[in-house]
């Protein structure tokens, strides 16, 4: 590699050398090395170049004055410092001299080429005045010069003050081209990026930290680059966003700011530093973003109205940028998603004319469906940002209680979403596969969880729960009992309590039937009927005993009578009260040439079996005969009329007219006929379907008013004096997760509790109570 | 393998990274390139220092060089201990003449480590000794005057181990 050309130094002077013959002979190897580096050089010219410094530095003989004010040893060093210095000032004016004939790119090459030179030049002279470094320069910044530079540091400093700044001083010919060549960048031409990375770069090494050199110093970047820039920038989006828009639809504008971002993102890995990325980005947002941000939200409804997801994802990915962006589209998106919801039932409600008929599954998956699509923008278009599902949630809970079909009826959404799990749970229902049935079932959770009364339809899916389990309609206890689990994992322990214990009872009844078979076949030889029993637990179960008397008929008696035996000496004590409204029976015929097993309730077993003794009976007589209630009984005749078990003499029409239901007689019917052997006769009559919803609503109220009761003493309890405000703020929050209490309620129970003497009044205050031990 | 030359023309060829040891011939390879043909002439040192330089590289090759701006903290925990390894005891333990010449060598190769045991060694060497002791070890001749001798005496009074 060393060429002879690089041998051509004179001879190194001798160790006694002055200064004026030693950097005769340095100052030839200096101007090698930053002019002529590129030639080469040897061994022997990098150590006579070392040992020349050396010998210099530890010569003994003073060179120059002393400095009088120093303790210790002097150090030598200082002359040749200076010369060095000297040497820079005087390399920098051809230098400079070239440039004020470039202009831009070319400029930039020519300084890019010639940092190179140098700063590789520079680390050469470091090197070999590295004993000037070590031992003269060190002293000097111990004793704080901090203007004295290690010997690379100091062509830096040299570079800043006699070529960069004489150059920007020219109009920021620098800047100005590092500027212009990335504007043309931005325009989509190819540029070398590899120039302006090392023009940047070389902006920041020029910073120096007097204090520190070791800290990044970022002044001379900063002031001669990076604030001119932002602000070129900012000039350049702002005027290119405005024109893009005055000819683009928002949703190009979206893709045009996504890219721009992304672009500027990769600038500043390519070509700049990093400190940058912050006040860079935070200015493209504002002037991308920010400032067309109005527009973006109020193309937003557009978006969502034609499912434009791709355009919703970038609009949220761009305004999510700024910490103000969102919150309007949150405010909108819930506002959409109510009214999809609303018009989505409106239209349901408009196509069953009336709110009243309308169709518990249509009703639900309605409701589900508009949750379901908003549900899925929110994850695939929000990235299920938590604000965005809030506002979903807030927007289900509004149009799941309140819509056309509620009207301001606060039980019937409750009711319907209880109806359709009852018809889901029920046996024969569409949903055969267990699966799907399972879905179904977590779908109805989705908006049970929006419900606000949730007693409500606690007490309705109690009532439906009780019906399946009588009449044993239910689709499998599995499924009854993954649906509870789900309601206890929504609601606790206690909203569900009451349900397991009915499953608790039909256990235990199955188990009591069958004892009492054992015993009964035992004990008598005449039981040709066959009998379950269920026993129910009054405060668990939604049942109440029949209004009427009612006479039971001779033919069930006996066993009736031995029941009652049976379990009086098993519980000694326990009141049974028998629902025959709910009991059912099988009936065989005699009567007929085809024999039929006809499934009755109870009253009408009581009203056949009458027909054994009597061909034709009155209304009258039957009446007498049963004493049920004649309201009950003429639905119960009618019922069998309609099955045309009996016959109503008045013709096939069985009129209602009380009028005429006192005269007529009924009349057993010898032409019966059906297809099927079994006939179900057992249908629900329209009082009780009336009575039912005015049953729960009844006693969803009862359960509401001790709930609150119960809620004000268990807050008074604990706190024992307490505003009337702040007491009834407490219980609408604790309570509010079963159902939406209202303030008069609460007064009114507050009220009562006053008079029961739970709490009291504090004397001399008007609205603090106090709880009474 | 880099050759290197003496003062006195003699030749050592030795594996680099023993000679790396002295930063001034780490920073000429790094900054020049190997060139085995080439003689690293080193014209400050003679054979019989390089010899001893030498020996001192060898044995401690391999071993982490300070950094060119070594964190102070550790700087000063290596200046404040005049503890010196059992191998380099061994080492140093030479006549005061060759101590000297290592001492200069090492300074001029830039061996920072060597400079310190030999530094070090100095300094034991003064310790609790007398100005006059310190004179006839070194052959120092007492050029104050009695004047200057008392004024830096009571100066440095505070100092004296009473």
């Amino acid at each position: 590699m060393a060429s002879s050309s690089s041998n051509a130094f004179t001879n190194a002077p001798g160790r006694t050398a002055d200064l004026e013959e030693t950097w005769a002979f340095l100052s030839q190897g200096v101007d090698h090395i930053m002019n002529k580096l590129d030639t080469g050089m040897s061994f022997d010219s990098y150590t006579d170049l070392y040992t020349t410094v050396y010998n210099h530095c530890t010569s003994t003989k003073m060179h120059g004055k002393a400095d009088s004010n120093r303790n210790g040893a002097n150090l030598v060093g200082a002359d040749l410092y200076a010369k060095l210095q000297e040497y820079l000032v005087e390399h920098f004016k051809t230098l400079k001299e070239k440039t004020s004939v470039l202009q831009d790119e070319e400029l930039l090459r020519y300084y890019a080429t010639e940092w190179d030179r140098y700063t590789t030049g520079a680390n050469f002279l470091n090197r070999l005045f590295s004993y000037l470094n070590r031992y003269w320069v060190k002293r000097e910044r111990d004793e704080g010069k901090k203007t004295v530079y290690q010997v690379y540091t100091l062509a830096l400093a040299q570079w800043k003050q006699y070529f960069f700044v004489p150059i920007q001083q020219e109009d920021a010919k620098l800047a100005g081209a590092l500027l212009r060549l990335i504007e043309r960048q931005r325009n989509g031409e190819v540029i070398d990026q590899g120039l302006l990375k090392k023009v940047v770069l070389s902006f920041v090494s020029l910073g120096l930290d007097n204090n520190d050199l070791n800290n990044e110093c970022l002044d001379v970047y900063k002031e001669h680059f990076e604030t001119p820039f932002i602000e070129a920038t900012e000039n350049y989006y702002k005027l290119e966003s405005e024109t893009f828009l005055a000819s683009n639809t928002v949703s190009e504008y979206l893709k045009k700011a996504e890219d721009r971002l992304r672009e500027e993102e990769d600038r500043i890995e390519r070509y700049l530093h990093t400190s940058t990325r912050k006040e860079l980005i935070t200015k493209c947002e504002h002037v991308l973003i920010r400032e067309h941000s109005e527009l973006m939200w109020e193309s937003f409804q557009k978006l969502l109205d034609f499912d434009q997801d791709e355009d919703l994802q970038r609009m949220y990915a761009l305004l999510s940028r700024i910490p103000e962006g969102l919150e309007p589209l949150r405010k909108r998106f819930e506002g959409h998603v109510k009214q999809a919801g609303l018009s989505s039932v409106s239209k349901l409600v408009g196509e069953g004319g009336n709110a009243d008929s309308i169709d518990p599954k249509a009703y639900v998956d309605a409701l589900l469906e508009v949750h379901k699509k908003n549900s899925e923008t929110v994850a695939r278009s929000f990235k299920s940002e938590a604000g965005f599902a809030a506002s979903l949630d807030k927007a289900c809970r509004e149009f799941v209680n309140r819509n056309a079909a509620t009207g301001s009826s606060s039980i019937k959404s409750p009711e319907l979403i209880a109806k359709h799990a009852d018809m889901l749970l029920r046996k024969n229902n569409k949903m055969a596969e267990e699966e799907d049935l399972e879905g179904a079932l977590n779908r109805v959770m989705i908006l049970f969880k929006y419900l606000e009364d949730k007693d409500v339809f606690q007490t309705f899916y109690t009532t439906k729960l009780s019906k399946r389990l009588i009449h044993g309609v239910s689709a499998s206890d599995e499924s009854e009992a993954s649906m509870i689990s789900k309601l206890k994992e929504a609601c606790g322990f206690e909203y569900t309590n009451k349900l397991q214990r009915m499953f608790t009872d039909m256990s235990l009844s199955k188990d009591l039937t069958d004892s009492f078979k054992d015993r009964m076949s035992q004990n008598h030889d005449d039981m040709d009927i066959t009998f379950s029993i269920m026993v129910l637990g009054t405060n668990f179960w939604p049942l109440n005993p029949p209004p009427h008397e009612f006479v039971i008929p001779a033919e069930i008696l006996t066993t009736y009578d031995r029941f009652q035996k049976y379990y009086q000496t098993k519980h000694s004590g326990r009141k049974l009260t028998w629902l025959w409204n709910y009991s059912k029976n099988e009936l065989r015929t005699n009567y007929l040439n085809q024999k039929y097993i006809l499934m009755t309730s109870s009253y009408q077993m009581a009203v056949l079996v009458l027909y054994n003794k009597n061909d034709t009976m009155s209304l009258e007589e039957i009446f007498v005969a049963t004493t049920i209630g004649k309201d009950i009984l003429t639905q119960v005749l009618g019922l069998l009329v309609k099955a045309k078990i009996l016959i109503n003499d008045e013709g096939d029409q069985y009129d209602l007219n009380p009028g005429t239901v006192i005269r007529s007689l009924m009349e057993f019917s010898k032409s019966f006929k059906s297809k099927k052997i079994r006939v179900n006769l057992n249908l629900p009559i329209k009082a009780e379907v009336k009575q039912e919803t005015n049953e729960v609503l009844k006693a969803v109220d009862e359960d509401r008013k001790y709930a609150v009761q119960a809620t004000i003493v268990r807050i008074m309890k604990a706190r024992k004096t307490m505003k009337n405000q702040g007491l009834i703020q407490e219980v609408i929050s604790q309570i509010s997760h079963r159902f939406a209490p209202k303030i008069p309620d609460i007064k009114k129970a507050i009220e009562t509790l006053l008079e029961k003497e739970y709490i009291e009044r504090v004397e001399g205050s008007k609205d603090t109570f106090a709880y009474v031990a | 393998m880099i050759v290197v030359k003496t003062s006195d023309n003699e030749t050592f060829t030795v594996d680099r990274e023993v000679v790396e040891r002295s930063v001034l011939i780490k920073n000429m390879l790094d900054d020049i390139g190997e060139n085995s043909e080439q003689a690293i002439p080193l014209p400050n040192v003679n054979s019989s220092v390089l010899k001893k330089v030498l020996e001192y590289c060898e044995h401690h090759r391999g071993e982490p060089l300070p950094a060119a701006d070594a964190d102070t903290s550790q700087e000063d925990t290596r200046k404040r201990s005049t503890d010196i390894s059992e191998w380099d005891q061994k080492f140093i333990t030479v006549d005061q003449e060759m101590l000297f010449e290592i001492i200069l060598a090492a300074n001029y190769l830039d061996i920072k480590s060597l400079l310190d045991v030999g530094c070090k060694t100095v300094a034991n060497m003064i310790k609790g000794k007398t100005p006059e002791e310190i004179r006839k070890l070194f052959n120092i001749v007492n050029d104050f005057t009695p004047e200057e001798e008392a004024q830096i005496k009571k100066e440095n009074e505070w100092a004296e181990d009473r």
